[in-house]
Parts: structure tokens; C-alpha cells; sequence
């Protein structure tokens, strides 16, 4: 049996983070291809029905990017997406996923090495929890 | 002080506190504007709460007599239900005589004695309207929700729980599903264990679903793992939700089938959510709001609720902004919070991660929000207790998740 490829959804905010990913690729940094990147305007724009639908479309693991703290764009915008995706982790743990399959990180436009670290560590988590148990349901 | 006064404080204090203050001078000489709050981008006034009601539908004459084809068949039936759907409909009041004029009433378990087979020798299309309630979570709902089905021509899908699951489907988040339930209910209940231990040491009784009796087979309805909503099984025409649906959206309901059996009016287009406004609950909700913080989470027996202050800026969690209009806000007039049973708008489909997202957000930044610790914000967060219990009250069978999960871990 092959190995386990996940699949991951990475939610990108414009300022920071998906400059980020930019400076990762520009800098041709190695890492997995796992993830596909959704470029939002902010990290707080990322309502929790996005994360529920990745999940519930057979995500295997959510990551959102977005600018560090006191870095937004917006001002305050990383401040609230810090804690809805608290509570998203707090439902997420009820439903009886694993709440690492969630993840909310920190990446500026010139962490690139960052941003790599981040995905390739985050790719690892979500091998080690296996593919999404919704999936195994379906099957 | 709000989180943006921090700001202003650090950056640039004095030629932006001057700005304002040059152009509020002017706008004083006119005749009195309504104060406006900072931070306030519109006004709530009597007129607009008054604006955003839903008043009752006009139904006219008490009494029409039966409709021109003749009195046409209807029948209610209640799926994994409370009954309190049922009771609800007698809300029109006297109205409830329009409907005896209008239709007989082949099924209605809770009032009327119209049985199952009495049903399945009608023909198919003989039921011009089924008004079904509750949500399907066993074999026998799912058996009378296809029959009614198949011999109706229109039916409605009435109250929380058929539109969203309500509260039944908080089953779902069970995870061992019908058997550990069943398990809880016979054996770990105080009642029911003391019973057990008493007479059936070692042996359990539990319901089966089959027995042979003398007399022939005896069967009971089997449990479901999912409980589902009812569009989830059959086809549904029209949707009124609500725990239990208010008089005013029944109203609606009422007119556009007595407009129909009478005049000949074209039926609402299928999929209506009949009873309904476009926006949220807060729209018709008289409370003013403040756009304060939540700091401290409670209960409303646990302080003395201003009976004008938005139940938000009191600190109770309240999912108005979250919910669909129609109900004209009952419970917050009364002082509790709203629950959601409304369901969420037509734009949104997960009405909890609405809620969540606007709870979340009224949590304050706290000055050393920068340089705060995963775990700090854990612990702020975790005073919402049950957070998916609370926001999904009554929309878990709607949900895009459904239903708990299990990891089975990886390599």
C-alpha cells in the first residue's frame, strides 16, 4: 500500500502569508505538495462554514495563515481569527475529530523558511492522524 | 473603551482627535440630529423594529364554508417530535375552524383517528396537503413520512426539527449511535439501573425489535445511527420552521393554502420557507445595543437582565444575529436569550458557525493580546461551554459534519 498523501487546505491571507508562500516558492524552498492554498483577504475572513466545508468535502487538516499578532493588515483582524479558530477547535474536539487537524500559525510576507516549516511540519502531523474520519465513513 | 481607542491613543493622538470635533461643529447648528454613538453605523428606532415585524397574514372570512372542488384532504403527522408542532397549529386560534371548513383531517395522531392502513388504501395524490413535523430517527417515522409522501400532493415541512433536525439530532453526537443510547437509556439511567440490578442481575432486559409472541410476530421500530431531517428522506414542497412555528408564520402558511383551495391562487414556488423575513432576528429585536465586549459569559437567571440593553452587551449568549426573522422576537422581549430555532438565512448554510463567528468576535483585545500564549486564548475561549451544543441547538441534522466522528488513527 502506498503512503498515506493528505490532502490540506491552506488559507492564505494577502497581505502576509500568501506573500509568504510567494517568497518560499521564489526562494525554492523544498517541500510537500500536499496542500492547496486559498488566498483570502485577511485571516479573519475565514468563516468557520469555509473550515466545516473543507472538513466536511474530505479535507484531511485545515491550516490557516495570517499575519502575526499586531501585524494585520486590518488592524485587529488576526485577533479575532485567533479566536473563532479556538472555537472552531473546541466543535471540532466535539465532533470527535482531532483537534490538530486544525491549525492556525503566523507566517509575514518575508517568512518564507517559515512558511515552509510550518506546512511541511503540519503535512507530518496530519500523516500521523491518518486520513479524515469522515472519509473512512463514506467508504 | 473600545479596542480601536488603543490606537488612537498610540498613533498620532492630536490632529486626528482635532478632525472630528471641526467637522462635528458644523453638523451642531443643525436642528438636533439624533446623537449618534461611536462605532454606531445605523439606528435602531421604534419605527424600524416596528418596520421589521411580521404581521399577521389577512385571511378573511372566519367561516368560508367548503371550497369550490369540495372539502380536500389533509393530514398532520408527527415524526421524532415533541408534539408541541401539533399544539402549535391550534395557535390561529379561531382560524382553526377555517381549516375544519376547508378539509377533512384524514391523520392527525395527536386529535384525530386516522391509522396507518387507513392511509396506505388511499390513492396515491389523495392528500392535497401533509403538515409533517419532527425530524426521521426510525424505521417508522421513515415509513409514514414515504407513504404520506407518496399520497400527497404537497407536503410541509413543519417546525425545527423536520427542517433542521432540532433537537433529536443532538443524537448524532453520540458516538456509538443507536446502540450506545439505547444502552444508556435501559441501563445507566438511575431508573432504569436500579430496575435492571433489581430483577435482571447479570442480564439486561432491552427492547428488541422483534418477538415471537403466541399470537404471531411483534415488531418494534428500529433505531437510527443519524438522525435525519425530513428533506433528507422525502421530497418536502414548503418549509415553516420555528420551535414550535409562531401564529404569524402559520398565518402564511394557512392563506396560501386557503387562497389556493379557493381562488385558485398559484402556490408559493417549492422550497418556500413560508414565515420568514430576509434578515436576522436582531432586526426585530427592540433591544438597543452598545457594542460592548463579552468578558464574562452568563445565564439569565444569573443577573437582572436590562430589559433594553441587546442581551449580548449583557454578556448572555444570544444567536439573534445568527437567525432568521419571524418569530418577531418573542424571547428576547421576555428576557431569554434567542436560541436559533428559526434556523439560519437563506446566504448561510451552518447557522452555528455563523453564531460562533459573531460570539467570538465580541471578545475583547486585550492589551497583550500581541504577545499572548495559545493557551491563554484557549482558556478566554473556553467560557463558552458546549460551544457545538449551544450554536447547533437546533441545526446538527443540517450541519455540514452531521454527525460525530471518530479518528482511527493513522500509521
Amino acid at each position: 500500500m502506498s503512503e498515506f498523501e493528505p490532502k490540506i487546505v491552506a488559507f492564505c491571507c494577502n497581505w502576509c502569508s500568501y506573500a509568504g508562500a510567494d517568497g518560499a516558492g521564489v526562494a525554492r524552498l523544498q517541500m510537500p505538495t500536499n496542500f492547496r492554498i486559498i488566498r483570502t483577504m485577511c485571516s479573519a475572513r475565514v468563516d468557520p462554514e469555509f473550515i466545516l466545508r473543507s472538513l466536511a468535502k474530505g479535507a484531511d487538516g485545515v491550516i490557516v495563515l495570517g499575519c502575526h499578532p499586531a501585524d494585520c493588515h486590518y488592524i485587529g483582524g488576526n485577533y479575532r481569527a485567533r479566536r473563532r479558530i479556538a472555537l472552531v477547535r473546541m466543535v471540532l474536539e466535539q465532533y470527535g475529530f482531532d483537534p490538530k487537524r486544525l491549525k492556525l500559525e503566523w507566517v509575514s510576507a518575508s517568512e518564507g523558511e517559515k512558511f515552509q516549516k510550518t506546512l511541511t511540519e503540519f503535512v507530518e502531523t496530519i500523516k500521523t492522524l491518518g486520513p479524515t474520519p469522515l472519509q473512512q465513513e463514506d467508504e | 473603551m473600545s479596542f480601536f481607542d488603543r490606537f488612537r491613543k498610540n498613533k498620532a493622538a492630536e490632529p486626528k482627535k482635532e478632525e472630528p470635533k471641526k467637522a462635528a461643529a458644523p453638523v451642531s447648528k443643525a436642528p438636533a440630529p439624533a446623537p449618534k454613538e461611536e462605532g454606531q453605523c445605523w439606528t435602531k428606532t421604534d419605527a424600524t423594529v416596528q418596520a421589521a415585524l411580521l404581521p399577521a397574514a389577512e385571511l378573511g372570512e372566519l367561516l368560508p364554508g367548503a371550497p369550490p372542488g369540495g372539502k380536500f384532504n389533509l393530514a398532520i403527522y408527527w415524526a421524532a417530535a415533541c408534539g408541541g408542532c401539533d399544539v402549535s397549529i391550534l395557535d390561529i386560534n379561531e382560524r382553526i375552524l377555517t381549516v375544519g371548513d376547508m378539509a377533512n383531517i384524514v391523520m392527525w395522531p395527536i386529535a384525530a383517528d386516522g391509522k396507518e392502513h387507513d392511509i396506505a388504501e388511499m390513492e396515491d395524490g389523495s392528500i392535497t396537503v401533509s403538515i409533517i413535523s419532527g425530524a426521521v430517527r426510525n424505521t417508522e417515522n421513515e415509513h409514514m413520512v414515504k407513504l404520506l409522501r407518496q399520497k400527497s400532493v404537497i407536503v410541509v415541512s413543519y417546525g425545527s426539527c423536520a427542517c433542521f433536525g432540532g433537537s433529536p439530532a443532538l443524537a448524532n453526537l453520540v458516538p456509538g449511535g443507536a446502540k450506545e443510547l439505547l444502552d444508556y437509556a435501559y441501563t445507566k439511567v438511575p431508573t432504569t439501573a436500579n430496575f435492571q440490578a433489581d430483577y435482571h442481575k447479570g442480564a439486561p432486559v432491552m427492547p428488541q425489535n422483534k418477538y415471537g409472541a403466541p399470537e404471531g410476530e411483534l415488531t418494534l421500530p428500529v433505531l437510527f445511527d443519524t438522525v435525519k431531517t425530513l428533506d433528507q428522506v422525502i421530497d418536502v414542497d414548503y418549509y415553516v420552521p420555528g420551535c414550535p412555528p409562531m401564529q404569524e408564520s402559520i398565518s402564511y402558511m394557512l392563506k396560501a393554502v386557503a387562497d389556493f383551495a379557493y381562488n385558485g391562487v398559484a402556490l408559493p414556488p417549492k422550497g418556500t420557507n413560508i414565515g420568514v423575513v430576509t434578515k436576522t432576528l436582531c432586526e426585530q429585536c427592540h433591544r438597543r445595543k452598545e457594542y460592548r465586549r463579552i468578558t464574562k459569559i452568563v445565564e439569565p437567571h444569573e443577573i437582572d437582565v436590562d430589559p433594553e440593553l441587546c442581551l449580548m452587551d449583557q454578556g448572555i449568549l444570544c444567536l439573534g444575529p445568527a437567525t432568521v426573522g419571524g418569530c418577531n422576537a418573542k424571547c428576547t422581549k421576555a428576557g431569554q436569550p434567542c436560541r436559533g430555532c428559526y434556523g439560519p438565512t437563506a446566504a448561510v448554510q451552518e447557522q452555528g458557525a455563523s453564531a460562533l463567528t459573531a460570539i467570538a468576535s465580541l471578545f475583547p483585545v486585550l492589551d497583550d493580546d500581541a504577545t499572548m500564549e495559545e493557551g491563554k486564548i484557549i482558556d478566554i475561549m473556553s467560557t463558552v461551554k458546549d460551544p457545538l451544543g449551544y450554536f447547533y441547538a437546533f441545526t446538527m441534522g443540517k450541519s455540514l459534519i452531521k454527525r460525530s466522528v471518530s479518528e482511527k488513527g493513522g500509521k
